[in-house]
């Protein structure tokens, strides 16, 4: 009976040391966390990156044989030399436009023909069913990524902007996130409807039944960018109701993403 | 040892690609078949920083390693119940 009790005492005692220590573990991080909160996310991600770079690579084909990369290459080559021929075409019809604007005396401002600096990044990680709806790129302080810098989707499609940067990565919150309130112009009547995001790309708006709104028409929001911001995909209208709810996303897969430009001032 | 070992590497690559949905329910079985699991607190912490702990979003910055706390004091709070 003797040697039980000791037992039990010196099991007990080992107990506290274990959970003493863990309480001083904890304590630490949470220190840490207060004091520097991105040593632990540069830490944990500088983990995983080249984990996401080696995935992004057997995605892009890297794996693949070089016959097969050069016949790439060279079909790449052919698109774009037609984009460019496009890009010259739409170059003067964005000048046509600019001059017959001054024609009829609108005020164009400087800002909007300047282009910003906009540099092409990999996207690691696309949003999951996660509650977290953001994209994380490959790049970060090292390419001068800053808070707030604004991302685009091939075709010029603006789909979020940068809320944190680490050294060599940044998190980029999508403007679909659940919850996001924006602003926005709906269909050829430019109706104005406050669109509130669902996630993964997907928003959702409401608009009286009296304006005429159908797939296909585009979405806009002034406030941020004066392009395309998303197309409607659906309408859902109840005959019992005086108002039908718009379903929109951007003219691009989120969930397809490969690259973004980041817009560096 | 190994069986855990081996939960362990399977929830480290689930969150590594953001698969909340495989790890959680993998990491809650782990807490109910073995002692002191605290892995999966861990994993909500790496979770949280590789995907969430972005500054001036709240709690909701935190909500791996809220959920799976929760996740941890439920399974052993069962477990002592039933086990007594």
């Amino acid at each position: 009976m003797i040697y039980l009790q000791q037992n039990n005492h010196a099991k007990r005692n080992r107990k506290r040391i274990i959970a003493g220590i863990f309480a001083f573990l904890v304590a630490i991080v949470i220190l840490i966390q207060i004091f520097f909160s991105h040593f632990f996310p540069a830490l944990i991600t500088s983990v995983a990156r080249p984990f996401w770079r080696a995935e992004f690579s057997v995605a892009s084909g890297s794996l693949e044989s070089p016959q097969s990369l050069l016949a790439e290459n060279e079909s790449l080559k052919l698109q774009l030399e037609e984009a460019n021929i496009r890009l010259q075409a739409i170059g003067a019809i964005e000048l046509e436009n600019l001059e017959l604007k001054s024609f009829f005396g609108k005020n164009i401002s400087a800002t909007s023909t300047i282009k910003n600096k906009r540099i092409l990044a990999p996207v690691l990680m696309r949003p999951g069913a996660g509650p977290y709806d953001e994209l994380i790129i490959d790049g970060g302080k090292n390419l001068g990524f800053t808070i707030g810098n604004k991302a685009y989707a091939p075709g010029d499609v603006l789909i979020g902007a940068i809320s944190d940067v680490l050294p060599e990565t940044s998190k980029v919150s999508l403007f679909s996130s659940s919850g996001n309130i924006l602003n926005v112009l709906i269909g050829p009547s430019n109706a104005p409807a406050t669109a509130v995001g669902r996630g993964g790309g997907q928003y959702t708006a409401q608009l009286p039944r009296a304006v005429k709104i159908s797939a296909g028409d585009f979405v806009i929001v002034p406030s941020i960018d004066d392009k395309p911001f998303g197309i409607v995909s659906a309408v859902e209208s109840d005959s019992a109701q005086s108002f039908e709810i718009i379903l929109f996303a951007p003219p691009v897969n989120i969930y397809q993403l490969r690259w973004v430009l980041v817009e560096h001032i | 040892m190994k069986l855990r070992i081996i939960t362990d590497l399977i929830i480290f690559i689930a969150i590594i690609h953001g698969w909340w949905f495989v790890a959680l329910p993998i990491a809650a079985a782990g807490c109910w078949f073995f002692p002191y699991y605290i892995e999966i607190i861990i994993g909500g912490f790496v979770y949280d920083a590789l995907f969430g702990m972005i500054p001036g979003t709240g709690f909701t910055a935190y909500l791996g390693i809220i959920i799976s706390i929760i996740i941890f004091a439920g399974i052993a709070t069962i477990k002592q119940n039933i086990r007594r």
